[in-house]
């Protein structure tokens, strides 16, 4: 092509004509690639964000005419939700759920993956059996729990048979051990998660360095602690991050099994803003609990989000570097 | 000597821990099959039975097929509505799946290949994931209820595309990023389009990680609850939903009859899980963790 034929002034980097063509195709290119996700950004999400907006400042319920005309109110709806006692004591429901069922979850995860990270026979049965509660339906892991947890249901009959005292709680009537009950389901239902994980970062940690440790004189402890602890660490944030945003958002089991029942001992956030919008109808309390509740977790999730991808470019140098070694 | 003993008792104590977890996480699908297969006096007898005695086929034929002769009347819950939500639940997932894998797939490759998307994108596009769905699910019924797409198939195969579009991007991504680059570059010096590239090269590489992300992400959308729960009313319900109407559908709890839907809805999961279980850690840290 005749480059001659351009004054070098009027173009700001070397492109040539067909450079720029390739440039203009190029561009094409991702904007048509792009484009499903912009279509649906733009006409399912953005819509639904602009209506909550709008339901957030306007008082309106079912009953109601059309949405369209409701009666603008402010921020009286903001002022009555964040002075509604069952509100916050969602929050704090909801974070110690999402808490103790990510611990419980990394503790039981940590445990099985460190027991397996060396091959032994047997290991791929375990390995299946141990994945299977993470495959099965949450509204499913709910019923059966009910199935299974009623008073004289086959858990306590179990309990009682192999301990010899007669063990009776009431796991789903009890307000005060429904909690709990809903947080070990969870911890039943995805510890298999922190598992995987965690087996996966087990298996990808370079064994030099601690074959070098031991080499060195260090003690198991030692080398656990101070070699493979922290080469874990990218896994480690991983599944507790992961963990903690799901648990925050968890409603099928919760739901299904207890309806934030008995009274409120379940009511986490999700189960709140579900009753206040399609039991009570209160379409505008409903959103304004939303909005907030997405502002929280839009805070969480750019924590999350930090961390993360701090430790994926610590993952991705470590899988470079095994590329590299083999 | 005595270092061979302890290695003999640390690998039988290993044995017991990990025996003892295999019950606890077994227990609860032993017995969601055990009572599929019981009669309704041994549901929740009292000492519970353990293995259905006789074991009896009833369940299944009243739950899945209708049939009346099987049921004793008050259990009866005669129609034929779980094989419609068994082939809506299959349209659904399957449509929304597909959907989030070809567009997620071709994303990905634009992300990996032209960064369509910067790193901090990427991340951002994660929030699709991660903010919880129901604080959208009210203004998402309505603005559904006025299009009209409010209890129609449609609807939830948008929304489940959108929820999902994450996970396939960052998951082929992941198996994209691990195909070189000088095929691709052969391909384009032989005048192959862009286009052509993708669907003729790129793609077909990485067969086997696209099954994984499709089946990763029908487990995803099979046994999604609460969204499922909003957009279908009447017209179309998914199999999670037909579970929770057995629920207070009679004054009894008819949990042979859950026992045996739930079954139906949970080995075909299982399956789908266990065939791809090496990619599983992959799919659910977003391609982050590999194997």
């Amino acid at each position: 092509m005749s480059v001659a034929a351009v004054p070098a002034a009027s173009i700001p980097s070397q492109a040539s004509p067909r450079e720029r063509s390739r440039q203009r195709a190029i561009r094409r290119f991702r904007w048509s690639i792009l484009a499903p996700l912009i279509l649906l950004l733009a006409f399912v999400l953005m819509p639904v964000l602009f209506l909550q907006l709008y339901f957030s400042f306007h008082q309106w319920t079912v009953y109601l005419g059309s949405w369209w005309d409701a009666e603008f109110v402010g921020l009286d709806l903001f002022r009555e939700v964040l002075t509604d006692p069952r509100f916050g004591w969602a929050v704090v429901r909801s974070l110690a759920f999402a808490t103790g069922s990510t611990i419980g979850c990394f503790v039981i995860g940590f445990a099985l993956a460190y027991l397996m990270r060396r091959p032994f026979r047997g290991q791929a049965f375990y390995y299946t059996v141990f994945i299977l509660p993470m495959l099965t339906v949450p509204v499913v892991v709910a019923y059966t729990a009910e199935m299974l947890l009623y008073q004289s249901g086959p858990i306590n009959d179990l309990i009682s048979r192999i301990s010899g005292i007669d063990f009776k709680p009431m796991w789903l009537t009890d307000p005060n051990i429904a909690l709990p009950t809903v947080m070990l389901l969870e911890i039943w239902n995805w510890a298999p998660f922190s598992f995987i994980i965690l087996l996966a970062g087990l298996a990808a940690i370079p064994t030099e360095p601690i074959e070098a440790a031991e080499i060195l004189g260090a003690s198991k402890w030692r080398i656990f602690w101070e070699v493979e602890l922290p080469l874990l660490r990218p896994v480690i944030f991983l599944a507790l991050v992961l963990r903690f945003l799901e648990a925050m958002a968890e409603f099928p089991k919760t739901w299904a099994l207890l309806q934030g029942g008995p009274g409120t001992a379940t009511e986490t956030l999700p189960v709140y803003i579900f009753l206040t919008t399609w039991q009570y109808f209160e379409i505008s309390k409903g959103a304004v609990m939303s909005y907030l509740v997405m502002l929280l977790m839009i805070v969480i999730v750019l924590f999350a989000i930090r961390l993360l991808r701090r430790e994926k470019q610590s993952l991705d140098a470590m899988y470079a570097g095994q590329k590299a070694a083999g | 000597m005595r270092k061979s003993r302890r290695r003999q008792l640390t690998a039988i104590l290993r044995y017991v821990l990990l025996t003892g977890w295999a019950v606890v996480a077994f227990f609860p699908i032993f017995w969601m099959i055990s009572t599929s297969f019981k009669p309704d006096t041994q549901w929740f007898a009292w000492p519970p039975f353990y293995f259905p005695h006789p074991p009896t086929l009833s369940n299944y034929l009243n739950v899945w097929f209708g049939a009346e002769e099987y049921a004793a009347t008050q259990y009866a819950i005669s129609s034929q509505k779980p094989l419609i939500s068994l082939l809506n639940s299959t349209i659904i997932a399957g449509t929304a799946t597909l959907l989030s894998v070809l567009f997620g797939s071709v994303m990905a490759y634009g992300v990996s290949r032209y960064r369509i998307l910067s790193e901090t994108r990427m991340f951002q596009l994660l929030m699709l994931r991660m903010i919880p769905p129901i604080v959208i699910v009210a203004p998402l019924s309505l603005y559904y209820s006025t299009l009209g797409l409010l209890d129609s198939m449609t609807g939830l195969i948008l929304i489940y595309f959108l929820t999902t579009l994450p996970y396939a991007v960052w998951m082929t991504k992941s198996f994209i990023d691990e195909v070189p680059r000088e095929i691709e570059q052969a391909a384009e010096i032989l005048g192959a389009s862009r286009w052509r590239t993708i669907f003729e090269i790129v793609l077909p590489l990485i067969r086997s990680g696209l099954v994984a992300t499709f089946l990763f992400i029908l487990i995803l959308t099979w046994s999604e609850y609460l969204l499922a729960l909003i957009i279908t009313k009447t017209q179309v319900t998914t199999l999670p939903i037909e579970l929770s109407k057995y629920q207070g559908t009679t004054e009894g709890r008819v949990y042979g009859r859950q026992a045996a839907l739930a079954v139906g809805i949970t080995i075909p999961l299982m399956i789908v899980g266990l065939i791809i279980r090496k990619h599983l850690a992959r799919g659910f840290s977003f391609g982050m963790v590999r194997r």
